[in-house]
């Protein structure tokens, strides 16, 4: 049972990272950003560039790493996604070929092998029975770190209320002052930002391939399906749903089932609520 | 918008047009015999393969040809199994034969791409040495209908239910033969050929002796092997074999060190064969086994030789794939040599006759076409990790070259 | 509506040209790819039918493909059918999966529509790879029979379906039926409000989209002569979706261009060994970015005015 909780725990945390960002995006700028996991995947590989090439300290090459992936975030809104936000679908588009187009040049560079992150503590620990890697618990409070700074930023300063503003009414926001293609891009560079965390603090205890990012995209997706577009606490319900649904059949069932549950969660919510847990707009 | 229009329609047109005009489409008689190489070019397997056949062409080449014939080789990308499926291997194919003709084919590696390649193979009337893919289906076909199939040859792996076999050895004479374990677990990972010999394995074990409490399976995105751990480790058992090739290797063991499982690992672990997989996943790789073909060792006379040109010439070590490529196009130069022709039948009833040793072993084909395994010829060898990424044959005893070891927080003082 | 003589030559001129290119190249090879890119003209025609008219895009249109393909390996491998059984099965089969998944997704709008879809294919696709022992797994069903030996007669059979394909769809949507399609991507609740049963067009479209696109996978696997999981995955129903989408939405043969031309880039990339994709994707960026109303469906309006 324990083990379930621990497990279950990191990976929770993870999905949170990942799906945090994603329902941001969403709920702010209406994205549907399937370029998401691409940021993810880039985390992993410039925090492995900077140290295995460039040999920053670990600690340095994670806070380089998020930084440059923001950047990259804002910089494919502005240039690629900004000029056709008028078609839903030409940024889904859009966003798509962004995330081909990330996996094809890491593989350019770097080769279809996975490629080794060293661990940022090497220690392995015991809680009870469970034998837990120090990078997971690393991972764990990381993630809840993160995602307690975005929520202090969201409700106590003077941005996260503009941010919150617009996804609540982005015309009525625009008329009170908030220039809301500024926080598209702000919106967007946390979203990566987040995302790319998330693939620092898990690359040492996971593949660094250059399709990383498929996965985590489509668990981000169901997740905020589950929990309800553009819903920040809806996406971390979901995600803890979700982790803890596939550790407990992990370990009760088989691993072979644990990876349909995701997809096959989506489509249940889906047709029984598709608004989510907590989602307000009405999907139908 | 109309002038951006135009010009860019234009530009597709050039584009399409120039990248189509480059093949040019000519049929050729007493030119090179044309080796074709279909493989995964983005993948290390591939480019190994690609390197290998290219090293002994230009060997045989140099030393004058076949038939006063060079030899030349064209290579056709088999693309991503993952995403495109079998669909550009089979245009791989149809290209090397319809447009390219070559005399034979050599490559292979995702068996679910092989299988769906060979009735195109086999419509084309092309030879094919098969050099990566394991799954028995392959060369049941050659049973099954040998009229159709007898093009088909395996030159390497030995098919996974042969490699089963070999691990049922493994668990009988080292695992509790030497060690005396008692209770071992089995992983693989899903895909076809895990699979059928999965059963195979449990039972095998169970018939000696050993109890089996965990066989299972996991998806091949698996990225969190905890709770596989945790159930293995809870069963009390002593070892765990493991089946993986296409699934995540780098995280299993990663995520197996860390945790500091208490339970060795070893087993069929395709891409624990590179030679640069230690390095990979930070030595975090230490006491696992792996089955191999080809490792730097007195295999044949022709091996450690084969091995360091190869490192000379590439900057790097050769996986699997590279001694089956390299064995493969000798034995065909031989099988035309032997034949005076390269004409199709003539060249499949030479090959048939095949008995020759390679850098793997010696090679002689079965009534299956596939490769004789076994003592004398080609071996699968139980390889392990051991202090500072060198790597040891442990099993066979015939000719290992070195002495198991635990985990390091397993080993007692 | 009667066809406008300048739109019959455009089809004529351009269905003979499909139909002698393989025979003057000649090559398997040619013929080969050839068929392939018409499959997808086939699925990618039928994607826009639901898709494009109504505005629901159907991120799971593999669900579809693979149901018929899988019809068609089931049939001819598993029980030893002919394969010319394959053509009305698969349509069947894929029919009754629309029903099936339609009816509880359909009421669903924008993302939450595509979202549904996408994980009625990716539930479809872990089920045929958990399920290995009926459904052959990951290596999928092997040793299906071709329709023809020869692969020209294949190839022509394919284009006569494909033909077929686009004109009953072109007729459809030109018919009132497109009409009401279009209507319900304008705006669901007034045509709701005049009395137009939303739900019958919308199930029968996704019916009729399915149809095609299951003729299309069990075309496809007896060109194949293989059927995998592939043919579920959610990147199969994305790379139609880009199809339809370069060649333009809503135009129906648009999208049969859109396949057709991206089909023989990748394989025409072919030279460029590891750089194939890489560039495949960046000329994608260039028209997703700069022809947002997609390459082929407004050319042909232009040729047309110009033509006039």
């Amino acid at each position: 049972m324990v083990q379930i909780l621990v497990y279950g725990a990191v990976i929770s945390a993870i999905y949170a990272m990942l799906a945090v960002g994603f329902t941001l995006i969403f709920g702010v700028a209406r994205i549907l950003n399937l370029a998401h996991g691409s940021f993810y995947a880039l985390g992993a590989y410039g925090v492995y560039a900077l140290t295995a090439d460039a040999h920053l300290p670990l600690w340095l090459a994670a806070i380089v790493a998020v930084s440059l992936v923001a950047c990259f975030g804002i910089g494919m809104e502005r240039v690629l996604v900004r000029p056709l936000r008028r078609s839903t679908l030409a940024v889904l588009m859009i966003t798509l070929a962004v995330n081909l187009m990330v996996e094809q040049v890491l593989l350019l560079i770097f080769g279809s092998e996975a490629r080794n992150v060293p661990s940022m503590v090497g220690a392995t620990y015991h809680l009870g029975d469970v034998d837990i890697s120090g990078q997971r618990i690393v991972a764990l409070s990381g993630g809840i770190a993160i995602l307690a700074a975005l929520w202090f930023f969201m409700q106590h300063t003077r941005l996260g209320s503009a941010i919150l503003a617009i996804s609540q009414d982005a015309e009525a926001a625009q008329y009170m002052g908030i220039p809301s293609d500024r926080i598209y891009s702000l919106v967007m560079g946390l979203s990566a930002g987040i995302a790319a965390a998330a693939g620092v603090l898990v690359a040492p205890f996971q593949t660094v391939i250059p399709g990383m990012g498929l996965l985590p995209l489509i668990k981000a997706f169901a997740i905020v399906v589950v929990g309800g577009l553009g819903s920040i606490p809806g996406s971390i319900v979901g995600a803890l749903l979700l982790g803890y649904t596939e550790t407990i059949i992990a370990f009760k069932v088989s691993t072979e089932w644990s990876q349909i549950v995701s997809v096959a969660a989506v489509l249940l919510t889906l047709i029984l609520r598709p608004a989510g847990f907590f989602g307000k707009r009405a999907a139908f | 918008m109309r002038l951006r229009l135009f010009s860019s329609m234009a530009a597709m047109v050039i584009a399409l047009g120039c990248t189509w005009v480059a093949y040019p489409a000519v049929a050729q008689q007493d030119q090179p015999i044309k080796i074709g190489v279909n493989t995964a070019i983005q993948l290390q397997v591939g480019r190994d393969a690609i390197d290998a056949a290219k090293m002994a062409i230009d060997e045989i080449n140099t030393g004058g040809g076949v038939l006063g014939r060079k030899l030349e080789m064209v290579v056709a990308d088999e693309g991503e199994a993952a995403t495109e499926g079998p669909k550009v291997g089979i245009a791989a194919v149809n290209k090397l034969t319809g447009e390219d003709h070559v005399d034979v084919l050599i490559g292979g590696y995702d068996s679910g791409v092989t299988l769906g390649e060979l009735p195109h193979i086999s419509r084309a009337k092309t030879i094919f040495l098969g050099i990566g893919s394991a799954s028995p289906a392959i060369q049941q076909k050659v049973k099954d209908d040998y009229e159709h199939y007898k093009y088909i040859f395996r030159v390497n792996p030995t098919n996974s239910a042969k490699q089963a076999d070999g691990l049922i050895d493994f668990i009988k004479g080292k695992l509790k033969g030497e060690l005396g374990y008692t209770k071992i677990s089995i992983i693989g990972e899903n895909a076809k050929w895990v699979q059928d010999i999965v059963p195979a394995l449990k039972k095998g074990a169970e018939d000696a002796g050993l109890q089996v409490p965990v066989a299972e399976f996991f998806d091949v995105q698996t990225a969190d092997f905890s709770p596989i751990f945790t159930k293995v480790k809870d069963s009390g058992s002593q070892y765990l074999m493991i089946i993986l090739s296409h699934a995540a290797s780098d995280v299993f063991v990663k995520q197996w060190y860390d945790a500091k499982v208490p339970v060795p690992i070893g087993g069929i672990d395709v891409k624990g064969q590179d030679a640069d997989f230690f390095n990979r996943v930070g030595g975090k790789a230490i006491s696992e086994v792996s089955t191999n073909f080809v490792l730097r060792a007195p295999i044949t006379d022709k091996t450690v030789a084969w091995w360091d040109k190869f490192v000379k010439t590439y900057n790097r070590s050769p996986v699997y794939t590279a001694g089956g490529a390299y064995d493969a196009v000798y034995i065909y130069a031989n099988a035309v040599a032997a034949a005076g022709t390269t004409d199709t039948d003539k060249v499949i009833k030479a090959l048939e006759k095949t008995d020759y040793v390679g850098v793997r072993g010696r090679v002689q084909f079965d009534e299956l076409h596939e490769v004789k395994d076994g003592p004398g010829y080609v071996n699968e060898l139980f390889v392990q990790w051991q202090d500072k990424g060198e790597r040891k044959v442990i099993w066979p005893k015939e000719v290992a070259n070195g002495k198991m070891i635990s985990p390091p927080w397993l080993q007692q003082n | 509506m009667v066809m406008k003589p300048v739109d019959f030559y455009g089809a004529s001129i351009a269905a003979a040209t499909l139909a002698l290119v393989p025979w003057l190249l000649g090559s398997n090879y040619v013929t080969g790819i050839l068929t392939v890119a018409l499959c997808f003209g086939i699925w990618a025609a039928s994607w826009d039918f639901m898709s494009g008219l109504t505005g629901r895009e159907n991120f799971g249109h593999s669900l579809f493909i693979g149901a018929g393909a899988y019809t068609a390996g089931f049939l001819n491998v598993s029980y030893g059918l002919s394969p010319w059984w394959s053509l009305p099965a698969a349509p069947i089969v894929a029919v009754a999966f629309s029903i099936v998944i339609g009816f509880p997704t359909l009421r669903l709008r924008g993302p939450y529509f595509a979202l549904a879809m996408l994980s009625g294919a990716a539930v479809m696709q872990s089920l045929t790879i958990i399920f290995s022992e009926v459904t052959g797994g990951q290596d999928g069903l092997n040793g299906l029979y071709p329709l023809f030996d020869s692969e020209l007669a294949q190839y022509y059979l394919t284009l006569f379906f494909l033909v077929v394909t686009v004109v009953t769809l072109k007729l459809l949507a030109n018919s009132p039926w497109g009409t009401i399609l279009r209507a319900i991507k304008g705006d669901e609740a007034s045509c709701q409000a005049a009395g137009i049963n939303v739900t019958f067009y919308k199930i029968a479209s996704l019916m009729i989209s399915a149809a095609f696109a299951g003729l299309g996978g069990a075309l496809y696997a007896h060109y194949q002569l293989q059927v995998g999981p592939d043919l579920f995955a959610v990147i199969l129903s994305i790379n139609i979706i880009i199809m339809v989408y370069v060649g333009g939405m809503g135009s129906i043969y648009g999208p049969v261009c859109g396949a057709l031309f991206l089909n023989l880039l990748t394989e025409g990339l072919r030279g460029l060994s590891e750089y194939r994709l890489w560039v495949y994707t960046l000329i994608l960026i260039f028209i997703l970015f700069f022809l947002q109303q997609g390459l082929f469906a407004p050319l042909w309006r232009r040729l047309r005015e110009v033509a006039k």
